[in-house]
Parts: C-alpha cells; structure tokens; sequence
C-alpha cells in the first residue's frame, strides 16, 4: 500500500493522505487530475471494483466533496478518493464509461445534490423522488422542518406545550409577563 | 414474443424443489435487526422533559405534552414526548439528541391497528408490547450531537494565586465563549429554578450570535449585577442544566460574565436605552443597604420613576459582595461597575449612615413614602463551646468584613476554621494568602459537622482551598477550644455522625470515643450568619409580625404587615445574592403596586 501511495504522489500531485488503517487510506486530488488517477488506479493498480460514490455538502466552504470509494480485490485494500468540486456550478466528468453502474451513483446524486455528470445516462430521470418540486433535498441549505410542515399538514387534535412557559405556569405564575397562555405552542 | 419469453416460466419449474430464498414459516417472529430503528421507548423517570427530542425532529413528529402523576418541579418541566407515527421517519435524531438517554428505538417494527389515532402515542406512558425489547437503536457511545463537556476556564495556578487577591479565573474568550453557548440546546428548564428568572437560553443565544448588547438588554430585564452574578452566583441554574445528565452543566455563570466584560459601563446606557424615557414620579423610597437586594429594588424602582435614596452603614457599596466576598472571587473594580451604572440612573447613596444611631427608622418612614430593608446577615454566630470566648477565637463574618475595609487582621501560625460552608472556604482561602503574605508557614485547617459528601460549600471551593494547601477535614463536631496560660493550645473535636436526622431536621448524632484534636493558636468560628435588626425601633417591633424563628414575616410582595416597610434579601431568604436581587425585584414591583393604590 506504501509504495502504492508514494508512486501517486509522485504522478498525481496528490493534497492530502489520510492513513485510515493499514488496508484503507484516503487520497485528496485535484479536480483536474481526478480522472487520470482513477483511470490509472483500474488499469494499473488493479482497483478494479467501484464499491460505491458519495458526496458530502461543505456548505460553509461552497464546496462540494465527492468520495470515489475503490477496491482492489486481489490485495483486499481500498482507497477513497476526495475530490472538491465548486458548489456554485457542480460538475465532474463521468465515470460510467469505466464502471457501468457508476450512472446509478450519479443518477442519486444529480437527484439529492443537484450535481451534474454530463453524458452520464439517465442521469436527470426520477431516482427516489418522483415529481420533486425544491433545491436537492440533501443539500445541507434545503430545510427539512420546513418543507414537511409545508407539505404535511397536522394531524387534527395535535397539541404541544412550551417548556418554558408550561413550567412558568406551574411553577410561578404570579410573575407572568408573557403573551402566551398556557405555554400551548402552536402545533 | 420471442423463444426465450415463451419458455422462461416453464424453466422456472426446474426449481421447484430447491430450497426457497424466503422464510418458509410465517408464523414465528421475525425480529427487526439489533439496532433496528422501530417503535420509540422512553424511560419515564429519568426522561427530563426538555424538549430536545421535540426540537431536532425535521418531521415535526413530536409534542411535548403533560402527563398525569408527573409533576413540574425544579430539572423537570413535567412534559413528555408523544409521538405522531403519521410523520416519524425513524432517523433517531431525537434519541441521539436525548439529553438523558431515557429515549431509545426499540426493534419492533410491525403493529397492526384500524384506528390512525392509536398511533400518537406517549412512549413510557402508553404501554406498549416493546417497552422491555433490550434490542433497537441506541445512542452510540463516545458520539455526541452536542459536546458533552464544559469549555475550561484558564485559572491561575495555586502558587501563583495563593498569596495575592486578585481574581484567578480568567474569564472566557469570544471563542470559548462562543463554544460553550453552542452547547446549550435551549430547554429553559435553568430559567424556572433561577429566583430571579432569568432569561439564561436567551442571553445564551445572543453569544451565539455575537449580539453581546441584546445579551446584556436581556440581563438587566431581571438582573441589574450581571458582572457580580457572572462571578459569585450560586449558579442554582446550573443544577438543573439538562446537559449535566450526559457530561458537565453549561457555565451559565461564567457567560454571563463573558457578556458583561466585554462592554464597558460608559456604554450601557445607550444600550439599554435607560435614563432618556423614565417619566419621573413624585414619590421617594429609601433603601437601607446596598447590597444585592437593596441594589436590584433601588434600579428597578428608578426605572419606574421613583426617587430613590440608599442608606448604607459601611463606606462602600455592595454589602456583603463587597465585605463578605474575598476579592480574589469578586474584584471591588466589578462590583463598582455593576454599583456605578444604578447609581449613574440618579440613585442616591449615603454611606457611613446607620438607621437606628444616625436616623431612626420613624424618621425614614415619615420622609419617604415607602421604605425597603436589604440588611443582610452580617453578624456571625458562636459555637458556644468553652474557650469560644477567647480573643483570638473570630467570626468568619467580622475577619471578612476587616480585610475588605483595608484593615491589618491578627493571623495566627496555626488556624483552625469551624465550618463547611463557601463563607469556611472564603476565610481559610483568605488566611491562606495573608500568611503567605507574611512568610508564615501556611497552615490553616477547616473542619465541619459535615461529612466531605455533605458539606454545603461548592465542590470547586473545596478543591481550591486544598490546592492552596489548606486541609479541610470534615465530619468533625467541635467540643472545646483547650485554653492553657491563656493561650489557644487548640481544638478538641469527636467525631460526627450524621448531621440530620430521618426527618430531614439539624440533628447531629456523635461517636463520642472518636476524638480528634486539632492544634491552633487562632480558632475562626464559621457556621453561619445572624442578621442584625437593632435598627428596627421597639415600637415598630409591635407593628411588624415575625415568625417563630425571628424572621420577618412578608407577603409576596416582600411588604411586612406594617405598610410602608418592606423587607427583603439574606433576611428574608438566603443567604444568597440570586435571591437578594429577585427580592429587590419584586419588592420594587410591591412597592410600586402599594404605592399606585
């Protein structure tokens, strides 16, 4: 796995290594060099099996983090690779030309995220959501409270009590100053 | 159609006798995985009602409602979570929020029902078949949403701290700060056991915010000593704080310190919008004293329009902040902030004025329309054990007092302190640095009735006055104070028991076999304070009811049954400053009341 490593490094101007344990490690690449390095981790390194892509939403930085999680069955090590792409206009190149099924991945994510693989098949028909109206709802800006208060309406008869003003009332409601009765919030 | 589509089902017969992928037998149980998320559970008694499970739910799928047999008292709002299966989608968020852990998901997952009301239901009130499952969905260890433990305080170490008064907590940075608010999950449970009721999650969030002005806005609203509080309060808040379940209470204390220091006095005016909009009314009040209670009821009365006027005995305001608090604790330049801006309203004060020597209570009575006493308990009380009456045997109260006025104290080479309490810590803490101070050896022991479990100074006080190399020794009841050639030789003490007895009353049971003797040349007395009422004229002693006990009997706007007088503060309730200044509060509030009649 060192060697490994240090060989990326040397090719793919690798930004950050994370040992996670002596079989997996987390690689950081640049956007650009992205697609050279998985290329060269399948055909060279043998990491033949795509076990699955993810991202994570980092908001605060407007970034997007895709995680391309590879698996190298004969030597049983695996390697995730970390690429941040602009939250502003999300795009990465495609990879369901190497693995087929990478297009169901991406199909998710152009669905949860909002982020775009040009060419990558089917990849804007209804994955989980079907006849979804609002921003992607795993970005981290969509709000979930909101949207299924909007969407759901209450049951009839649902009721919830403050726990500030309930206790003012029980405890010492001579000192009320509040406009809330009862401490009943509406449900 | 093609070949292959009219043949397909007929191969499928070719397994026919194969061993089927799905479970042959539907009639056993077919339990949910070991940490399946199914059907909630909550254990009832330790459940808090904080609301925290009810605030994280994206689906709104939880209210907080009241539940027959469980009652609102202080670290419990009395409410449970009942839950809308119509909207749960079984993330957890509101079990790996749990202040408590009393919510878990059990692994049931199937229930049968026609009506869609059954399934609003309150888990641990509703019984349900799943309430005993052991398997399900469990806050991970070592994860939390909230950070469990409190943000340290940097402090200055023993040694560089034990010989000099000034104050060794640092205070918080804007970043500490910011951090320690971010654990707060707004529950409010603090703000019904604070006496003065303070709007703690609010001032908290204004941290989060970095809108420090609309923090201190929100402190005046029900305590104009936010700098003297944000030291020395007892923090009663921070018993109940619902984050003390799974790791450290919020240092409510010292966030509200972290508000106060940041902004100067010269702007508190202009923040608070003070002294511009008070429509002045003609009626005046006098206050007898200026501490906690006296303070608080002279702001909240000039906010209302009154003139007021303070008496004070000593020749500083504060009473016992100032004389009965070492100033390593509380800074004399942080009580004059917090005294300074009440006075800066156009509160009068007098010092070095007592009622009942210099101007009679009568007098005060007559000249103003109403009168307000926070007099406090200033008096210290003897063991009366033999040898109690030796000179070099002191009040906590009276060293306290001397040290704060600037005056040289007698300091002994060897001090025994009777006492358990934070006024014990306060003199040993205090004796400690002046024999630092004067190249003596240090050497001051405290020893109390109480057991070290039991003893009723905060747990930080203790631990610090053992870093300052003080030994307490608790569970000890003095005897007697050995006298030889007139000299203090020390103190004769057997061992102590139980202090209370089943029903809860002082009754101390003693081993008399088990003796100890503490050596000592000064014995300081500490347990407890008595107030001092000599100002209150004999006759008005006939108009005033008292109780049992000699305690001033006051109605809930803290006015005796004379009219005029109203009483307040440690000899009403305390001995402490949170309840001086809510004292203040509502007597201001009584008064004006009394007054608008």
């Amino acid at each position: 796995m060192e060697n490994i490593i240090k060989s990326l490094e040397e090719k793919f101007n690798i930004s950050e290594v994370i040992k996670k344990s002596d079989n997996l490690n987390i690689l950081t690449v640049d956007k650009k060099l992205a697609m050279s390095l998985i290329i060269y981790l399948k055909e060279i390194e043998k990491f033949s099996h795509l076990v699955m892509l993810s991202a994570v939403d980092w908001l605060e930085d407007g970034k997007f983090q895709l995680s391309y999680i590879l698996n190298n069955p004969e030597k049983k090590i695996d390697l995730i690779i970390r690429v941040f792409i602009s939250r502003e206009k999300p795009e990465m190149e495609s990879i369901h030309k190497i693995w087929v099924h990478a297009a169901t991945d991406q199909r998710e994510l152009k669905e949860m995220y909002g982020i775009e693989f040009p060419e990558s098949p089917r990849l804007n028909d209804d994955f989980l959501l079907e006849g979804w109206d609002n921003i992607p709802p795993m970005r981290r800006d969509f709000d979930t409270l909101k949207y299924s208060e909007e969407t759901f309406f209450p049951r009839p008869g649902r009721q919830t009590y403050e726990t500030k003003e309930y206790m003012k009332e029980k405890m010492y409601p001579d000192e009320k100053n509040s406009k809330n009765k009862k401490g009943l919030k509406d449900a | 159609m093609s070949l292959k589509d009219v043949l397909l089902p007929f191969l499928a017969w070719g397994k026919v006798f194969k061993n089927p992928v799905t479970i042959k037998d539907p009639f056993n149980d077919r339990p949910g995985s070991a940490r399946y998320r199914g059907f909630h559970k909550n254990d009832i008694e330790a459940c808090i009602g904080c609301g925290a499970c009810e605030e994280i739910c994206q689906n709104a799928a939880i209210d907080m409602v009241p539940v027959k047999g469980i009652e609102t008292k202080d670290g419990d709002s009395g409410l449970r979570p009942m839950v809308d299966y119509g909207r749960c989608c079984w993330c957890a968020l509101c079990v790996d929020v749990c202040s408590t852990n009393s919510l878990n998901l059990s692994n049931e997952y199937t229930w049968v029902e026609n009506d869609p009301d059954k399934f609003r239901y309150i888990p641990g009130v509703d019984k349900k078949d799943w309430d005993n499952n052991e398997l399900g969905w469990k806050k991970p260890e070592n994860y939390d949403l909230n950070e469990p433990f409190r943000i340290q305080m940097e402090e200055l170490k023993p040694e560089k701290r034990d010989s000099s008064f000034i104050e060794f907590v640092k205070g918080y940075s804007k970043e500490q700060a910011e951090a320690e608010a971010d654990r707060c999950i707004d529950c409010g449970l603090c703000t019904a056991t604070c006496p003065a009721h303070m709007a703690i999650p609010e001032y908290i969030k204004a941290i989060r915010n970095d809108d420090l002005e609309e923090g201190l806005r929100i402190m005046y609203e029900t305590n104009p000593l936010p700098e003297i509080c944000g030291r020395i309060c007892t923090h009663k808040c921070e018993t109940v704080c619902a984050m003390g379940h799974k790791g450290d209470a919020l240092s409510i204390r010292w966030l509200k310190r972290y508000i106060a220091d940041q902004i100067p006095e010269s702007k508190y005016k202009d923040i608070l919008n003070q002294g511009n909009d008070i429509s002045p009314k003609s009626k005046k009040i006098a206050i007898i004293g200026s501490g906690p209670a006296g303070l608080s009821a002279a702001y909240y009365l000039t906010n209302l329009g009154y003139k007021t006027k303070i008496f004070e005995a000593l020749p500083e305001a504060g009473g016992m902040m100032r004389y009965g608090i070492p100033e390593y604790r509380l800074p004399y330049d942080q009580i004059d902030k917090d005294v300074k801006y009440i006075l800066s309203l156009g509160v009068e004060i007098e010092y070095n004025i007592k009622i009942g020597k210099d101007i009679s209570l009568e007098e005060l009575g007559k000249e103003y329309d109403a009168v307000f006493a926070g007099t406090g308990l200033h008096l210290g009380r003897s063991t009366r054990i033999p040898g109690a009456e030796h000179e070099n045997v002191y009040f906590a109260t009276d060293l306290l007092r001397e040290i704060s006025l600037g005056n040289d104290i007698h300091v002994g080479n060897k001090i025994v302190v009777i006492g358990g309490g934070n006024v014990a810590m306060d003199i040993t803490r205090s004796l400690v640095r002046l024999q630092n101070q004067k190249n003596i050896k240090v050497d001051v022991t405290a020893t109390s009735l109480e057991s070290e479990d039991i003893m009723p100074a905060d747990r930080e006080e203790i631990d610090e006055s053992r870093e300052e190399k003080a030994i307490i020794d608790p569970g000890w009841g003095p005897k007697e104070i050995e006298i030889k050639d007139g000299k203090i030789k020390g103190l004769r003490t057997i061992k102590c028991l139980s202090v209370f007895d089943d029903e809860g009353r002082f009754n101390p049971k003693f081993d008399e076999k088990d003796k100890k003797f503490f050596e000592a040349d000064m014995v300081v007395e500490s347990i407890g304070q008595g107030m001092d009422l000599t100002y209150i004229s004999e006759d008005i002693k006939t108009m005033v009811k008292f109780s049992d006990r000699g305690r001033i009997i006051v109605n809930k706007d803290f006015q005796s049954s004379l009219d005029w007088f109203f009483v307040g503060g440690d000899i009403i309730e305390g001995p402490d400053v949170i309840h001086g200044i809510a004292n203040g509060h509502k007597a201001a509030k009584g008064i004006d009341k009394f007054l608008n009649k």
